[in-house]
């Protein structure tokens, strides 16, 4: 479904690549975690499968496709196969959960009917039928999210993306959001998730992808990730990181970025 | 729905934007009212030429008692030197150029004169050997002035050979004038209304960019992220477009045909049908105008 056939990724020539001769392949039905400590190259791996970036060597093909080969006007119908879920949910502040769902259909042209019939059944999906007129700030952080998962595959993605999707939530909320996550897993979507939370990738025993200074240093596949990542640095000091939504492979909308 | 999707964004870009948008509406009137009132003061012009040019004469002034000029040095024309004038009228060298002529006696110069000032007072004062007798002269191309010009200003008798167009082309110069400023404000108005736009869009986009991020990422097309900003400009300029049409037919109506067709009864002028003849190029200029302005801002400031 995925697959990164020797990519390497430089930004800027001085520094050392993002991402350094990656050779790695996600298969359809895949779980696989992708871990590392920050700048390892995650956010890096995930843009280049949404192709927000382009590898600067190898190649990318997602869901069969070499993502060098298309088109720019065709890349929205190649997005169309992926749902991204955030840290910070990113819903829109003023639409009710349902029409936060809704949206996602509504911007593709999706009829009316069909927006009508799919997105209860999506929300019943990740739990939250009966608060779909609900708004966004009137709901807990881990109900936030579900919504948010709910619009990734409410276009029936083939592959879920999730950056770092219990980043902002507690560790008993993360645990139903892995659930819904889990399940969406079973009914055949491709799901890969960056990371730091070690307690997850430890109990789900699922594939781990880890990265390190933009190398792939594992690739098991019923891992753990045991290295306190989040909390040594390389030059052996700790430190306590709290996670920065700027770590996100997709900045969030109201930063500078954006408007660049 | 994705008709009704893209209509709700731009109900809403219009909303949230409002003051903005009222004045990329009001820029855009006011450069298309002077664009417009620039068109139609050259269709006047056209008007009014083909009108009066079918009229104008060259017309011969024969010298009466104490004339400056030296051809009139003798005082007032004698019988005589108007009949040879006469007979040049007829002669063949002339006679090709001429298509018919009159001769005007001053009793008749003075019955014209009361008949054209006939709401002025100085009509009263007025006496017929105060006004000079003339040959008014038709031309067959009235571009062959300078032919009568050459051969009569010489003659004994004749004080001053006077093509009319002259005159006329003092007013049409006054109107060209008149229209080249109305463009140059036009000009300057449009590069502001371009630059409304651009911001306005800019704005926009920023307002939207939650809203434009997700659409990004669940895969909408260039076309339904970008067709709100552009229709949001577009319509805008559209409506100052028809508020300048407006303006300009309501002067027609009222102003032009409404009072000063009938005070001047006997000058063409423009009626409404010229303004249907504007209005669609303007509305097409402000469509044209906010689209490549707003598409050009969208390249710029928009990510998709």
């Amino acid at each position: 479904m995925i697959r990164f056939e020797h990519v390497t990724k430089v930004y800027d020539q001085k520094s050392r690549p993002a991402l350094d001769d990656i050779d790695v392949e996600i298969n359809r039905g895949d779980f696989a975690f992708l871990v590392g400590a920050s700048g390892s190259g995650k956010s890096t791996f995930i843009r280049l499968v949404l192709r927000e970036d382009q590898a600067s060597r190898g190649s990318v093909h997602v869901a069969g496709q070499n993502v060098a080969g298309i088109p720019n006007w065709r890349v929205p119908r190649m997005r169309r196969g992926i749902g991204v879920v955030f840290q910070d949910f990113r819903l829109l502040p003023n639409k009710d959960v349902f029409s936060n769902v809704a949206f996602a259909m509504q911007v593709i042209g999706k009829g009316r009917a069909s927006i009508r019939s799919t997105v209860p059944e999506v929300l019943k999906t990740v739990g939250l039928e009966d608060k779909k007129r609900r708004m966004p700030h009137e709901l807990s952080g881990g109900e936030q999210q579900r919504v948010a998962i709910a619009r990734a595959i409410v276009n029936q993605p083939g592959i879920l993306l999730a950056d770092e999707p219990t980043g902002n939530l507690d560790p008993a909320t993360s645990v139903g959001i892995m659930n819904i996550l889990d399940k969406i897993n079973q009914n055949g979507t491709t799901v890969v998730m960056a990371t730091h939370d070690t307690d997850i990738v430890n109990s789900m025993r699922r594939r781990v992808i880890e990265l390190d200074e933009g190398k792939l240093v594992r690739d098991e596949q019923a891992g753990e990730y045991t290295a306190m990542i989040p909390i040594v640095n390389r030059d052996g000091s700790r430190e306590l990181r709290t996670a920065d939504p700027r770590d996100q492979a997709i900045a969030p909308f109201d930063t500078e970025e954006d408007e660049a | 729905m994705r008709l009704a999707f893209i209509l709700g964004e731009i109900g809403s870009g219009l909303r949230r934007n409002l003051s903005m948008v009222i004045s990329v509406v009001l820029v855009t009137f006011i450069s298309l009212t002077f664009v417009g009132a620039a068109a139609l003061t050259q269709m006047q012009i056209t008007q009014m030429k083909g009108f009066w040019y079918d009229k104008v004469e060259v017309a011969i002034f024969l010298c009466g008692d104490d004339y400056g000029s030296q051809t009139c040095a003798d005082g007032a024309v004698t019988d005589s030197q108007r009949s040879a004038i006469k007979s040049q009228l007829d002669s063949a060298a002339v006679k090709p150029y001429v298509e018919s002529y009159e001769y005007e006696s001053q009793d008749q110069a003075l019955e014209h004169f009361r008949e054209q000032f006939k709401n002025s007072p100085i009509v009263d004062t007025v006496t017929a050997d105060q006004l000079p007798e003339s040959f008014r002269v038709k031309m067959v191309d009235p571009e062959k002035y300078d032919v009568i010009n050459e051969l009569f200003t010489p003659m004994k008798g004749v004080d001053t050979v006077i093509d009319q167009r002259d005159l006329l082309e003092k007013i049409f110069s006054v109107m060209n004038v008149a229209s080249l400023v109305a463009v140059g404000i036009a000009v300057v108005m449009i590069f502001c209304a371009v630059l409304l736009v651009a911001t306005t869009i800019r704005l926009s986009a920023f307002s939207r960019r939650r809203e434009t991020g997700i659409m990004r990422l669940v895969g909408a097309s260039k076309a339904v992220i970008q067709l709100p900003f552009v229709l949001e400009g577009v319509i805008a300029a559209l409506i100052g477009a028809v508020l300048a049409s407006g303006t300009l037919w309501a002067v027609v109506k009222y102003l032009i045909q409404g009072k000063l067709a009938i005070e001047y009864p006997d000058t063409a002028f423009i009626a409404t049908n010229e303004v249907f003849l504007v209005a669609p190029g303007l509305l097409a200029l402000g469509i044209v105008l906010a689209g490549v302005s707003s598409v050009l801002t969208l390249r710029r400031y928009l990510k998709v």
